[in-house]
């Protein structure tokens, strides 16, 4: 579970959050929306400690977020995935070693953390990671380098890397924004398997609100770092929606 | 569907331990056979900072004839680079495939520049100024040559990489081969060929430094003076002169490269104050230094004379005691790989230290990339000339100087490669819960990895063809087999000793560029 109280961040005079209430039950999926710079991305990356807000807390099941002490965060990031807009892969290595690198929270110490430096893994993160890709459907690819995968291909296998960690949350920040329809759907698609199967929390920034209408349940609406909805999606109207991107509207106006 | 391969053979692991034992081998060998010895090196250290102590403070001594020579230093390599490029162009254009008019022209074209750029600079200067006497033609000459083969090789290489689509249409209007090279290639390459043309300029008058040293003109002659003579105050008057030298030329053909790739050079109103200064002040300078280097024709042609009854005499090339000149080979193999190994261990805090993502203490970075420019603008035989006076004669002083000299090199290179690090993925294994040391082990180590085996590599092809010729300042290598024997006009002998320096060049240089290729 995932509750945020009365969250506030702002960088120099700019308010990008301003006291944002949010509670995520287990098991849910949600899809955050909202115009370009409402705050969607520092919103989750306040979840896993990479944004320190100025003011409010995030706690993870019912464990308050303390992002001084070095050592409780990155135990309690092991707990939770992230995936990425750019893939955020080490372009030059194997995609196995990619998808293992996900694990190397859980061989911080002893003859793990050993093996794993001179780059050699033990077998049941070898067969996990197999697994995984299997799962991803990447497993043919294991040993290619990444940087002559397709984008689709590359999400998968940043999927595959957080889910080594056996995350009970999976942030995705604008998955799809790099892709093409086809690979989108995919990988949305494979978004809902995962919430599905697994039974985790799965949090997404998207864009595109269509793509919202058909894969989620309930969805969250920020504008100018405050909730403006916050309900199912199939309640969510034509005119709310205008509302809620109004801003960015009279922007692309201008560009026409 | 193509079956992928589904697993990596145990076998490739295996070769990766055996290649790293092999490697260590080739050090710790190398290391023995270029006698590096630390207790030595403290006993030489002592030494150097006596000798050091004595340099200070640098005395410049006849200021005219310093400037005299620094602008005949400037003139060797500037007009040595233009007189270079007249044989060049079209001999590039001879090398390249699609340019050539046909196979065989290209294939003996290729040749004679693989041979031109494969004799270092050093020994085309010990032959010419047996012919045209000690002093700048020499050099010049010298300097030429070795041009002609390096930018032929650019301009093949750039040709036969160019878009075949404008060249064919050229072609197609039924216009003859010059001029579908002008209105097709040319357009091309010429950003290129200009960045490669300002470089070459810029790394000639290095070389031009380091030619003074065996007499072919410039600042090494005064230097090598002041050596001989103990002036060492004078001695580092000098060196500070080739340092304020060098980073002034670097910047300059810095700023007009960089210019000429963001396309703001030579375009009306866009070129910046900064650029036409560099400009105006890089013509400037390599017109006036044509003042200073022997325009005399009636020179060259006596020297051409003495040239032509020369070459016969170096032929045929013999061999003499083969266990000798094998040691040599072997010695001159064991200071590159010592000096390459001894430029890396400095090079890599300098380039960490140097690093515009890593640090951001201001002044240290600007500090450690000063300290690379200073290391880079005093020639290896410089360093060496220094430390076989510290430390004696022998390999160990070529090594060192070696060291030195590229670890300037790749200590930029290596900041290079570290601000090109993507820092994405580093965020991404942090937030899989990875501690500090792990994020550095499997996100920043892969990405510098490649560029640093084949940096690494190209430095070590580069301290191949160096190391052949610190012989001539008796820092060991076969290159003072083949000054003893120039010393005695045993010349048959001298063109056996060059054919076989020629060979070991073109085989590393081989070998280095197959590896490179397979790593990046």
């Amino acid at each position: 579970m995932i509750k945020i109280n009365q969250l506030k961040k702002s960088y120099g005079s700019r308010e990008v959050l301003c006291g944002i209430d949010l509670t995520v039950q287990n098991k849910e999926a949600i899809a955050l929306i909202g115009p370009s710079g409402s705050g969607k991305t520092t919103l989750i990356r306040t979840i896993n400690g990479f944004v320190v807000p100025d003011e409010g807390q995030v706690f993870i099941d019912n464990v308050l977020l303390d992002t001084n002490n070095a050592e409780s965060l990155r135990q309690t990031r092991k707990k939770i995935g992230m995936i990425y807009q750019l893939f955020n892969l080490v372009e030059r290595t194997s995609v196995l070693h990619n998808v293992l690198s996900g694990a190397l929270g859980f061989m911080d110490t002893g003859i793990s953390l050993v093996l794993s430096s001179i780059g050699m893994f033990q077998k049941e993160y070898n067969e996990k990671a197999f697994e995984i890709l299997t799962y991803v459907g990447m497993e043919d690819r294991a040993y290619d380098r990444v940087d002559r995968l397709s984008g689709g291909q590359k999400q998968r296998v940043a999927i595959a890397r957080a889910l080594m960690q056996n995350p009970e949350i999976l942030l995705a920040d604008e998955p799809i924004a790099n892709l093409d329809p086809k690979a989108s759907q995919m990988i949305l698609d494979l978004l809902n398997r995962i919430h599905r199967d697994k039974g985790i929390i799965v949090l997404t920034v998207l864009h595109d609100v269509i793509k919202v209408k058909d894969n989620f349940n309930r969805v969250v609406a920020i504008q100018n770092g405050s909730i403006v909805y916050d309900g199912l999606t199939k309640h969510l109207n034509e005119n709310e929606l205008s509302y809620i991107y109004e801003f960015e509207q009279s922007e692309e106006l201008v560009f026409i | 569907m193509i079956k992928r391969k589904l697993s990596v053979s145990p076998f490739s692991k295996i070769y990766k331990v055996l290649l790293f034992l092999f490697v260590v081998l080739i050090i710790w060998l190398s290391f023995h056979a270029s006698n590096i010895d630390f207790i030595e090196l403290i006993k030489g250290l002592s030494n150097l900072s006596k000798l050091l102590k004595q340099m200070f403070p640098p005395k410049f001594g006849n200021i005219f004839k310093i400037g005299v020579l620094t602008l005949e230093t400037i003139g060797i390599g500037f007009w040595g680079t233009i007189l270079g490029s007249f044989f060049a162009i079209p001999l590039g254009f001879l090398c390249a495939k699609n340019t050539s008019p046909n196979r065989y022209i290209s294939y003996l074209a290729v040749m004679i520049v693989n041979v031109l750029r494969s004799v270092p600079e050093i020994i085309y200067a010990l032959i010419f100024v047996v012919s045209f006497g000690m002093g700048p033609l020499a050099g010049l000459i010298s300097i030429t040559l070795t041009t002609i083969g390096m930018l032929s090789k650019f301009i093949a290489e750039m040709t036969e990489g160019i878009d075949p689509k404008p060249v064919e249409a050229v072609k197609a209007t039924g216009s003859k081969q010059i001029a579908i090279i002008t209105n097709s290639v040319v357009p091309q390459i010429l950003p290129l060929f200009i960045g490669y043309y300002l470089y070459l300029i810029d790394s000639n008058i290095r070389t031009a430094m380091s030619l003074g040293i065996i007499g072919a003109g410039g600042l090494g002659v005064e230097l090598v003076f002041h050596m001989s003579l103990f002036h060492y105050q004078k001695f580092f008057g000098i060196l500070v002169i080739m340092y304020i030298i060098i980073t002034f030329i670097d910047r300059i053909s810095q700023i007009l490269r960089k210019g000429m790739l963001d396309g703001t050079l030579f375009r009306q109103k866009k070129t910046k104050t900064k650029e036409i200064i560099a400009a105006s002040s890089f013509v400037t300078v390599g017109i006036v230094s044509i003042f200073f280097i022997p325009t005399n024709l009636s020179l060259f042609a006596k020297g051409g004379m003495n040239i032509v009854k020369l070459i016969p005499m170096y032929f045929p090339p013999i061999w003499v005691n083969w266990s000798n000149i094998f040691i040599r080979i072997l010695e001159t193999l064991a200071i590159a790989v010592s000096g390459t190994v001894f430029a890396i261990i400095i090079a890599i805090p300098l380039g960490i230290l140097a690093a515009r993502n890593l640090f951001h203490i201001q002044w240290i970075r600007f500090i450690v990339i000063e300290i690379c420019n200073f290391f880079r603008s005093i020639p290896d035989l410089v360093f060496a000339l220094i430390f076989v006076s510290a430390v004696g004669l022998g390999p160990f002083s070529g090594v060192i100087g070696l060291g030195l000299h590229t670890a300037g090199f790749l200590g930029k290179i290596y900041a290079e490669a570290i601000e090109n690090i993507d820092l994405k993925p580093l965020e991404a294994v942090q937030a899989t819960g990875a501690h500090f040391f792990q994020r550095i082990r499997h996100c920043i180590i892969p990405q510098i990895m490649p560029s640093f085996i084949s940096n690494s590599l190209y430095i070590f092809d580069r301290n191949i063809r160096a190391s052949t010729i610190l012989g001539v300042i008796g820092a060991g290598g076969i290159g003072f087999e083949l000054v003893a024997n120039m010393r005695s006009f045993e010349y048959n002998r001298v063109m056996g000793l060059i054919i076989i320096i020629l060979l070991l060049i073109i085989i590393i240089d081989r070998l280095s560029s197959y590896i490179r290729s397979k790593v990046v």
